[in-house]
């Protein structure tokens, strides 16, 4: 009987599903609209201390690591609704915190006292400590705003944002009475936490990476000795080290400790004094810090939007040929450019941190390194490209703006350090899923039936046209139907790009760098077309101000960045010998050997 | 009875050779003797045999790397002569002799590596107009000359240095350009009080090498092996390696297919790379199969002693495990006696440090 009911439903309810899909009977998927639905909100209490009450977490239940997913083409459709985490009455409050953060900040007038004066009494210095602490138990997304209004002044945002990260390492790293004695000091915004992390590469075969090393003397205190890059200001320092050889654990050293010299960027520590961060493993450690790479985007962001401003100041006065120069569709159009990508990170950020903040035991520290890198990689360009507007007019604050937005593409790490990152994760998570496939597609021999399946299947792949099975137009504004495709697309090739890639490499594909550094664009786009979609769906639904404005801003975006994606797939599944890199890399090496540029001068001969 | 008809007749030839009675022997007094020979005689007689004498001597007089030298001679043909006329001219070869003449002119150019220029061209043109063969041995050559010239991957200046030390120099550079990180010292011997060949010493070491040699086995003898040979044009330079023991094998007994656990890494923002030290487990390009070359020289004498002088000096300069480690000298022979003898200093005081710039 069992048997019989299988055999019947299970395909027929299959192809009816599809079958009322392709004739848009989308009633019938009503229920996977859930997400987009208000949730039952439990409220959760601090009862160790019942006086003051802490905020209350609103989670929802854990789901999987949603852009690893995308490394084997799973697409969590839920998320296509645009998180919403701040409700009512916390918006209030931001708001209100927010204006007076803004009345100061943009008024150029201000002095950096003022300015000061008004993140302390905003309690910004304390943003992500517990109300029990007399903090503002901000989290990802409330940080990020307040982020926002700050990175008017550039110093100062970076300044918080390491302090806020340190916070939260602290929290978790410290003991609980450790952590009560010095909160008060960290909360003041006297003496902010510094991080650092980044070292100088090493100069002899036999140096490790990480050099900075804590040992425990007799008496159970830790001294660190070792150098660091970092930007301090005679506060708290956050410093990683490497204990016992072979583990990192995080030290905080305070101010005035002794032991510690500043050389321009360089901390120098000798046999400082430490308090140990144990209560927290590499990993948890990992996460926290991660979530600087979430407000480096942001900080790009603001750089970006700076350079825009300066731009239209430029631009709106200025006349060229009789006519106004704003008319000018080349200055017009990378304006717009620059919206784009503005848009898209702003997107992006927001996202993360709603997937940071409303999910129990996030995963989400691809997706943060994934704003950054993208904010990075688009910024920089974009700002090249906006700059060489004003010209020579005004060089000086070009030239600050450039420098602002170099120091923060590279903020304690470079993009290719990031995309590693990136793909490396991505792909590690994708190797257990496909593990059985990639063996049995590395040994042909032994698996003939398995490679003719194979073929047979990746025969859509291989031409460059996967079947669209994901459906995301479902849970999406209708006109978004063509970007949602397009979505689709590339969501689709990534699996099929990491099999390549671990079929060609075997488990040494944690060495073809040039190709994970593709991948790793690749998916960063792809969060980046996820976010925009679901961003601009729900503007355009609930009826925001210029929702229409976004509305093409995402189809545009999503257009040029499919054919970028599309690119850089077609790219991995070719090869090192089509797409160039094997000779690429040759030409880089033998410069690396001679440091000379190897070809003669263009008028060179060999006879006369 | 036949033969005695011929009997009387005799055939001594005083052969006048122009070359021959030069005092001195040089590329002047070479021009010299050409011109002396073309104002001989209005109708040139005899040039061919001249032009055959001329080539059979330049060795002697050192000229024949040079291409002026070689555009002197052409020029002793005279001009229009031997052009043909018409097409049974042009196809049954126009004086024959005098084309083979120019011919084995070229051939020998080619065979010193001297590369015509498109004088030379004009030169043959006036002499055998463009149906010659002398035109078409010259364009072939000029096909393959070109492109042969630059193929070597070690570049070398167009004349050697003279000085044996700087050809040294260059002969290690060129050997230790597998590993570009390698750093060439100029040594005297005279720093080890015990020597008793006063000598320089090339010695090159990369880090890679310095480090292997420093994790050599207490017990185990290096060996210093030699002499080899490499040519740098048509000059040798012998060189020395000190060979010492190759570590085992690392077995990897991972499962290339195995994809189920990638490695990746920490994810700490600014962290790259491991806090562990780097553990040089694959097999660099100086372990070969017969041992790990840690250091390779050339000394000015090949001698035993400047040998044993350069292990002294390696040691003296960073490298103190061969205190405690012995070291073999395995020669092929004892290149004593063969070798020139030289003392010289070298240019930069006792110790001259060169990054390897080969390539």
């Amino acid at each position: 009987m069992n048997v019989v009911r299988k055999f019947c439903t299970v395909p027929h309810s299959y192809v009816s599903r599809n079958l009322y899909r392709k004739f848009r009977f989308s009633a019938v998927n009503y229920d996977s609209t859930a997400a987009s639905q208000p949730q039952v909100q439990e409220e959760k209490y601090d009862f160790e201390d019942l006086n003051v009450i802490e905020r209350t977490e609103r989670r929802k239940a854990k789901i999987e690591p949603f852009m690893k997913n995308i490394f084997v083409s799973v697409f969590d459709r839920e998320l296509l609704a645009y998180p919403e985490i701040i409700n009512k009455e916390e918006n209030e409050n931001l708001e209100q915190r927010l204006t007076a953060i803004d009345s100061v900040f943009s008024d150029s007038k201000k002095t950096a006292d003022d300015k000061r004066n008004i993140l302390k009494s905003t309690k910004m210095y304390a943003a992500p400590v517990s109300w029990t602490r007399n903090g503002l138990s901000a989290n990802n997304t409330e940080s990020l705003m307040y982020l926002d209004a700050i990175a008017q002044d550039f110093q100062l945002a970076q300044e918080l944002s390491d302090h806020w990260v340190g916070l939260q390492a602290l929290q978790n790293g410290l003991t609980h009475d450790q952590y009560s004695m010095i909160i008060d000091d960290l909360i003041s915004g006297d003496n902010t936490i510094a991080l650092a992390i980044k070292e100088r590469v090493a100069e002899r075969i036999t140096q490790s990476d990480f050099r900075t090393e804590a040992e425990m003397d007799g008496q159970g205190i830790w001294h660190i000795s070792g150098e660091k890059i970092c930007n301090h200001n005679d506060g708290y320092i956050l410093v990683l080290c490497a204990i016992e050889a072979s583990r990192l654990m995080a030290f905080l050293v305070h101010p005035r400790a002794q032991g510690v010299t500043t050389k321009g960027p360089f901390v120098n520590f000798m046999k400082t004094p430490a308090t140990p961060l144990d209560q927290i493993p590499e990993s948890a450690l990992a996460q926290i810090l991660g979530v600087s790479r979430l407000h480096a985007a942001t900080l790009c962001r603001s750089r970006l939007k700076a350079a825009v401003h300066a731009v239209v100041e430029y631009t709106r006065p200025r006349v060229f040929v009789g006519k106004p120069l704003a008319e000018l569709s080349t200055i017009r159009s990378t304006i717009g450019e620059a919206l784009l990508d503005i848009y898209a990170s702003e997107s992006a950020e927001f996202f993360t941190a709603g997937l940071l903040d409303g999910y129990v035991e996030p995963d989400a520290e691809l997706e943060m390194a994934m704003c950054r890198n993208f904010m990075a990689n688009h910024g920089l360009r974009s700002m090249m490209k906006l700059l060489a507007i004003p010209e020579l007019d005004k060089e000086e604050e070009c030239k600050k703006l450039l420098n602002d937005m170099r120091h923060l593409a590279l903020r304690g790490e470079s993009l290719d350090s990031v995309n590693m990152f990136i793909s490396l994760n991505g792909i590690h998570h994708a190797g257990k899923m496909m593990s059985q496939e990639v063996k049995q597609m590395r040994n042909p021999l032994m698996n003939p039936t398995f490679i003719i399946k194979k073929v047979i299947a990746n025969r859509h792949q291989e031409k460059d046209n996967p079947k669209l099975t994901l459906y995301l137009a479902e849970h999406l504004h209708p006109s978004l139907k063509p970007p949602s495709e397009q979505l689709e697309y590339c969501v689709l090739r990534m699996r099929f790009a990491c099999e390549t890639l671990m079929a060609r490499h075997g488990v040494k594909v944690n060495t073809a760098y040039t190709e994970l550094n593709r991948l790793a664009e690749a998916a960063t786009e792809i969060l980046a077309m996820t976010s925009v979609l679901a961003r601009a769906s729900r503007s355009y639904c609930i009826g925001l101000r210029n929702a229409e404005m976004e509305m093409k801003l995402a189809a545009c975006f999503v257009e040029k960045t499919r054919d970028h994606v599309k690119k850089l797939i077609r790219e991995i599944d070719d090869g090192e010998y089509l797409n160039l890199d094997h000779f690429t890399v040759q030409f880089g090496r033998k410069v690396l050997d001679t440091n000379t540029l190897l070809v003669e001068k263009p008028i060179a001969r060999t006879f006369w | 009875m036949l033969f005695m008809r011929w009997a009387s007749t005799e055939k001594r030839l005083a052969v006048y050779d122009p070359f021959d009675s030069l005092p001195k022997k040089t590329k002047k007094s070479y021009l010299e003797a050409i011109k002396i020979f073309e104002g001989q005689d209005t109708r040139r007689r005899g040039h061919v045999e001249f032009i055959y004498a001329a080539l059979a001597k330049m060795q002697e007089f050192g000229v024949q790397k040079d291409l002026e030298v070689y555009k002197a001679l052409v020029d002793v043909l005279p001009k229009g002569k031997f052009i043909p006329q018409n097409i049974f001219q042009a196809e049954f070869m126009h004086y024959p002799k005098q084309q083979q003449c120019a011919v084995d002119l070229l051939e020998q150019m080619e065979d010193n590596k001297v590369m015509p220029d498109s004088e030379m061209e004009q030169m043959l043109l006036n002499v055998f107009g463009k149906r010659g063969i002398p035109l078409r041995k010259f364009w072939r050559i000029m096909y393959w000359m070109p492109k042969f010239k630059n193929l070597s991957p070690w570049f070398l200046p167009d004349s050697l240095p003279a000085d044996t030390l700087e050809l040294a120099t260059l002969a290690i550079q060129r050997i230790t350009s597998v590993d570009p990180d390698t750093k060439i010292s100029i040594w005297q011997t005279e720093e080890i009080e015990a020597c008793l060949d006063k000598t320089w010493v090339v010695s090159a070491q990369s880090e890679a090498q310095h480090v292997l040699l420093s994790e050599q086995p207490d017990e185990e003898p290096l060996v210093v092996k030699g002499p080899f040979d490499v040519y740098l044009r048509d000059q040798v330079v012998s060189y020395f390696m000190l060979i010492g023991k190759t570590r085992p094998e690392f077995k990897d007994n991972t499962d290339d297919d195995d994809v189920s656990n990638i490695e990746k890494p920490p994810g700490i923002p600014g962290v790259i790379g491991t806090p562990k030290l780097p553990a040089v487990r694959h097999t660099t390009v100086h372990e070969q199969d017969n041992g790990t070359i840690v250091a390779i020289c050339a000394t000015g004498t090949s001698s035993r002693d400047s040998l044993l002088s350069w292990i002294r000096l390696l040691e003296k300069y960073d490298n103190p495990v061969l205190r405690n480690i012995p070291v073999i000298f395995t020669l092929t022979s004892p290149s004593n006696d063969i070798a020139v003898q030289e003392t010289q200093p070298a240019t930069e005081g006792n110790k001259t440090e060169k990054k390897n710039t080969s390539l």
